[in-house]
């Protein structure tokens, strides 16, 4: 409302507030945000001078980060295998592929505690040799060093070990001159359970989507509000919906680590619980904001249902519906390696386990395979995206 | 009176809600004729065109398209006879992620086995027609194209070879030009009086402007309220039943 004045009929300018008091409200709000965070610092014992001295201490860690496990320098081998067989089976044959020389064991049948003679030939000259027996269990134990003579050939006499099973090979293993470059066992161990990752994520969506696909047509307010009934039912589904996604996908994951398990399927199974009712919602609220222009024109056409579906329902949610799955995925690869902490399998898994042992270097090779999955599913699922809708 | 185009008969809608759209319309549309309906929003327009293919049910009366009684078919029989009546749209209700192409196809779902379109399959004459129907409207170049990406005037355009593709004996126009700008408005409606006068399909538009209507109608229904106030030639509204139409406080808008 606008008063006017009396003499010239224009509107008066409004009242300006009294200046004293505006300026004692700011420095009120500013004591209050002041206390505010006084308190703050002291709950949450900020340290700066511990930040600013000890660095150090988090120096071996960060420099480990920077150099990741990733290669080994192995020695180079020969390797060579002959079978036994113990309490008269006949002797299995070899079985190492593309072996270096020759080995023998003589009788090729014998019993526990039998002197064997074994020979070999074909190897490297004067280099160390390593006799091992290996039962059916398939366990390794050390059971001669000798080393080869001029023409590369060995010969010793040993005892046949207590073993398990009646299927023994005996592996001689002769160490060359030299190393050569192997990805080490770390970066063997994170690659794949960098895979087991990346399918877990796949699996826990998959099974999130065969639910929620049906669930959400139930979530759907447009469709559920033509009786009592099915308004019922769709405030359920909300509510379920609701509950299922505020529980955190960790504390699922340390409910099904206990009931099937520590390992990736205790991880699908929580991914998919958590991933089931944030997919519903999200298809659900796309089903809501349906254009129903399409379906009118369509079924004016003289169309059948099947065909209305097909050509006006289809084209508007299956798009959306795949750029929201593959999204979810991508944050389930994410979501993967917290879960992993807490027994859910793949890297996070690899990851805690590393880390418990202070093996930073090799804690180091997880952090960035996570990072790289991680960069290259976002990555990916943002390309699919933009060609989808 | 047999032989009409479109024959309505008592038609009469009452919504769920207790509205009542349409009281008690008897229409009868010669072939060949564009008649075009005017009255202000809420009028019963839109009910009235969705009553004649029954995309909304009439609550009671008849309708009859060539002779055929639309209002007593099982919805088999139904589907066949929507096949003949075109339907175009003021929001152009185009599936906008699909293509031109399958947007104007799409018009012939009423025709071709069901298999086929299921697989979104549809025969080289089918596509070719598609392609024609374009070259009718003036897009051809655009059948590739997602609908999305065009602009207003071309979707609408895409809406008639849509329901060209139909091969309407009546088309159905809902204000088809209420979303579109003035030269956009006629270009549009240029289209849909070629076909009524070049194919000779009847024509039932539903239009905001009456300039639109004194220049594109052989003939003109005003509803007012769901009632029939006024049916005869454009030029026979003057200012008295244009005040009679629209309320004493409208004003005549011209469109250029």
């Amino acid at each position: 409302m606008q008063r006017h004045d009396a003499t010239s009929g224009l509107p008066r300018a409004p009242e300006l507030p009294r200046p004293g008091l505006g300026a004692l409200r700011v420095l009120a709000w500013i004591l209050v945000l002041g206390l505010v965070y006084a308190y703050g610092w002291r709950v949450t014992e900020i340290n700066l001078v511990e930040l600013a001295t000890k660095w150090s201490l988090a120096r071996p860690l960060l420099t480990d980060l920077l150099r990741p496990d990733l290669v080994a320098r192995v020695p180079r081998v020969q390797l060579a295998d002959a079978g036994v067989g113990l309490e008269g089976t006949p002797p299995p044959a070899p079985e190492v592929r593309r072996p270096a020389g020759q080995v023998t064991v003589t009788p090729a049948s014998a019993a526990i505690g039998q002197p064997v003679t074994v020979t070999g030939s074909g190897f490297a000259p004067n280099r160390p040799v390593e006799l091992i027996w290996k039962d059916q269990a398939g366990s390794e134990a050390p059971v001669g060093r000798l080393t080869t003579d001029a023409q590369g050939a060995f010969q010793t006499t040993l005892r046949v070990p207590e073993v398990i099973g009646t299927s023994n090979h005996v592996i001689a293993r002769v160490t060359l001159e030299g190393t050569v470059l192997a990805p080490s066992n770390t970066l063997r161990l994170t690659f794949y359970r960098m895979i087991e990752t990346v399918f877990l994520a796949l699996m826990g969506t998959t099974m999130a989507v065969v639910f929620a696909v049906p669930l959400s047509f139930l979530a759907a307010k447009n469709l559920m509000s033509r009786s009592a009934f099915s308004l019922a039912v769709y405030f359920v589904m909300r509510t379920i919906f609701n509950i299922a996604r505020s529980i955190e996908p960790l504390i699922m994951a340390t409910v099904f680590a206990v009931w099937v398990g520590i390992g990736p399927f205790a991880g699908v199974l929580a991914l998919g619980v958590h991933s089931i009712a944030s997919l519903a919602k999200l298809y659900s609220e796309q089903i809501e904001s349906i254009d129903p222009g399409p379906i009118e024109a369509i079924t004016a056409t003289g169309a059948s249902m099947l065909q209305v579906v097909r050509y006006a329902v289809v084209p508007q949610i299956v798009p959306p519906f795949i750029a929201f799955t593959i999204y979810r995925w991508d944050i389930n690869v994410r979501m993967s390696t917290v879960i992993g902490f807490v027994g859910g399998g793949g890297l996070g898994f690899l990851l805690i386990q590393y880390i418990n042992l202070l093996q930073w270097r090799q804690a180091a090779t997880a952090v960035w395979a996570i990072t790289l999955v991680v960069a290259a599913m976002d990555y990916l699922s943002a390309r699919v995206r933009e060609k989808v809708v | 009176m047999r032989g009409a185009a479109v024959r309505i008969e008592h038609l009469t809608k009452v919504y769920p809600d207790g509205t009542r759209a349409l009281s008690d319309i008897t229409l009868s549309v010669a072939p060949g004729e564009f008649l075009v309906i005017i009255g202000l929003s809420g009028s019963g327009k839109s009910t009235l065109m969705r009553c004649i293919n029954r995309l909304i049910e009439p609550t009671s009366g008849k309708v009859f398209v060539d002779d055929v009684e639309i209002t007593a078919l099982p919805p088999e029989d139904l589907r066949r006879a929507r096949r003949q009546i075109g339907m175009i749209f003021q929001q152009f209700n185009l599936v906008k992620r699909a293509t031109v192409l399958t947007n104007v196809l799409s018009g012939r779902l009423g025709y071709v086995p069901p298999a086929w379109a299921l697989w979104g399959y549809f025969p080289r004459e089918l596509r070719e027609e598609a392609i024609r129907h374009l070259q009718t409207v003036g897009i051809p170049e655009k059948a590739h194209t997602r609908a999305d990406q065009l602009s207003g005037g071309q979707q609408q355009r895409v809406g008639i070879a849509r329901a060209l593709m139909q091969d309407p004996k009546v088309i159905l126009a809902d204000e088809p030009v209420a979303s579109l700008d003035p030269a956009t408005s006629h270009s549009v409606l240029k289209y849909i009086e070629d076909l009524n006068r070049r194919e000779g399909i009847t024509v039932l538009c539903s239009l905001h402007f009456l300039s639109l209507a004194r220049r594109y109608g052989t003939r003109v229904v005003a509803l007012k309220a769901g009632r029939i106030v006024f049916d005869g030639l454009p030029r026979e509204i003057d200012e008295h039943r244009f005040k009679e139409i629209y309320g004493e406080e409208a004003v005549e808008v011209e469109i250029a």
